[in-house]
């Protein structure tokens, strides 16, 4: 189907990775998140454009303040710079902090939590289980 | 950009607004909810100086809306479910009346843009557009002159999803300019809970709840717990324990000022013998339906 071709001109960009908003976690949260994991994917890579805070807004749905937060939030961390003229880059930042990196595995970190505590898995449990992921031929 | 104390309005005998407090901070998204009837559109009403208020404040813009002058006009972009307009006006006439009102805030680009995008009819009758295509009609006349203020009263009702996302996106056009405010009134949740910075809820002529969207969705916490046996609701819950019920060994209830090690402790404190607690954060709608049922139960205490 050629449907893009009557009305391309005003068409947004779309979002450079894909994701699912879910409800109950503040938005924002929730997209610096894929966008980080985007990025180690490689979906996000260095040089890429990434949308305006309106075009983030438009594509989502989600109100202006949100995605001014999501975009100031990603330069904080390094993830995007301004090019004047071009827009918002997207650069591969140094490695954030152990104590960022593990607050961004943290909401995941406790549903797993629950899960194993309601089947009573142990941590020692646990940690078998991520070492045969991890290598799964030994 | 608003601010409403106190507001009061009686239609024939009727209360319909019992002192009505709230704010529509600068910069952001405040979504207006409530169910149909609460008076959403009658707050909105006197807000925009179409109905006179019996009592209470209101600044809008910094002035109480009946000194608001054609310059604090030319700032707002005033949208309802009920518009009315000269049916017999295209949508191009309908621009042109409207354009010199706004003078030099008017954007003819924008304009043009605007209409593109919402794929309007030129040469058809305001009165016989589709519901949809008249909403947009009178988003265009409103937005195009970039106002600083826009208030939606149930933009979104009647329309299909296709339109409504045409809408928002129109909306969201003007995201950049500098302090922009929008004050959207609804009755459906789903419908605004992204896009919302903050949501103030009016329950029978009241504001129930009105706060940040993130900080109430931090607030809340559904909480479901497996007992060893079977036991009556304790005496001495916690007030911000809503919907405190028992079935079987099951309880569960819905914290409104939820503390993980708080409420770790007084589980186990209230509740003998506590198997597992499961503990999930809620959506806008079901905090809203919680809200709901515990006004209900205080209203009419059980036997």
């Amino acid at each position: 189907m050629f449907h893009a071709t009557c009305n391309t001109y005003h068409t947004p960009p779309m979002l450079p990775f894909s994701f699912q908003l879910r409800d109950g976690e503040p938005v924002s949260d929730q997209i610096v998140r894929a966008a980080h994991r985007a990025l180690a994917s490689g979906e996000l890579r260095e040089g890429d454009l990434f949308p305006s805070v309106r075009v983030l807004a438009q594509e989502l749905r989600i109100s202006p303040t949100t995605a001014f937060k999501v975009v100031q939030e990603l330069k904080d961390l390094g993830f995007l710079v301004s090019r004047p003229g071009i827009g918002m880059v997207v650069q591969a930042p140094q490695l954030p902090s152990l104590d960022q990196r593990l607050a961004l595995m943290e909401p995941s970190a406790r549903r797993f939590l629950d899960e194993a505590r309601a089947l009573h898995l142990t941590a020692d449990d646990l940690e078998l289980l991520l070492r045969r992921l991890q290598n799964p031929e030994s | 950009m608003i601010t409403i104390r106190g507001l009061k309005k009686r239609f024939r005998g009727t209360d319909a607004l019992h002192g009505v407090d709230l704010d529509v901070p600068t910069g952001k998204v405040t979504a207006f909810l409530g169910p149909n009837g609460a008076g959403k559109t009658t707050t909105i009403k006197c807000a925009m100086n179409l109905l006179e208020r019996d009592a209470g404040s209101i600044e809008v813009l910094g002035c109480d809306p009946r000194a608001l002058k054609p310059e604090h006009w030319q700032r707002i972009g005033y949208v309802s479910e009920n518009q009315k307009m000269p049916g017999w006006m295209t949508v191009p006439q309908l621009l042109d009346y409207v354009r010199p009102m706004y003078g030099k805030h008017w954007d003819r680009d924008f304009e043009k843009k605007l209409l593109a995008e919402f794929d309007l009819p030129l040469k058809t009758k305001l009165r016989s557009l589709s519901r949809g295509q008249a909403m947009k009609a009178a988003l265009v006349s409103s937005l195009a002159y970039r106002p600083q203020l826009v208030v939606l009263d149930e933009p979104f009702s009647g329309l299909d999803p296709l339109v409504r996302d045409e809408f928002l996106t129109g909306l969201l056009e003007l995201t950049e300019t500098e302090g922009w405010t929008v004050w959207i009134s609804s009755h459906d949740i789903e419908e605004v809970e992204r896009f919302a910075d903050r949501v103030a809820i009016l329950n029978n002529g009241r504001v129930d709840l009105q706060d940040d969207v993130e900080a109430i969705q931090t607030r809340f916490r559904a909480v479901e717990l497996v007992l060893d046996q079977e036991i009556p609701i304790p005496a001495g819950l916690p007030p911000q324990w809503l919907n405190f019920q028992i079935r079987g060994r099951a309880a569960r209830f819905t914290d409104s000022n939820y503390d993980e090690s708080r409420s770790t402790t007084e589980c186990q404190s209230l509740l003998p013998g506590v198997l597992s607690r499961q503990v999930r954060p809620m959506n806008l709608r079901e905090i809203f339906v919680a809200l709901a049922k515990s006004y209900r139960g205080q209203r009419e205490p059980q036997p």
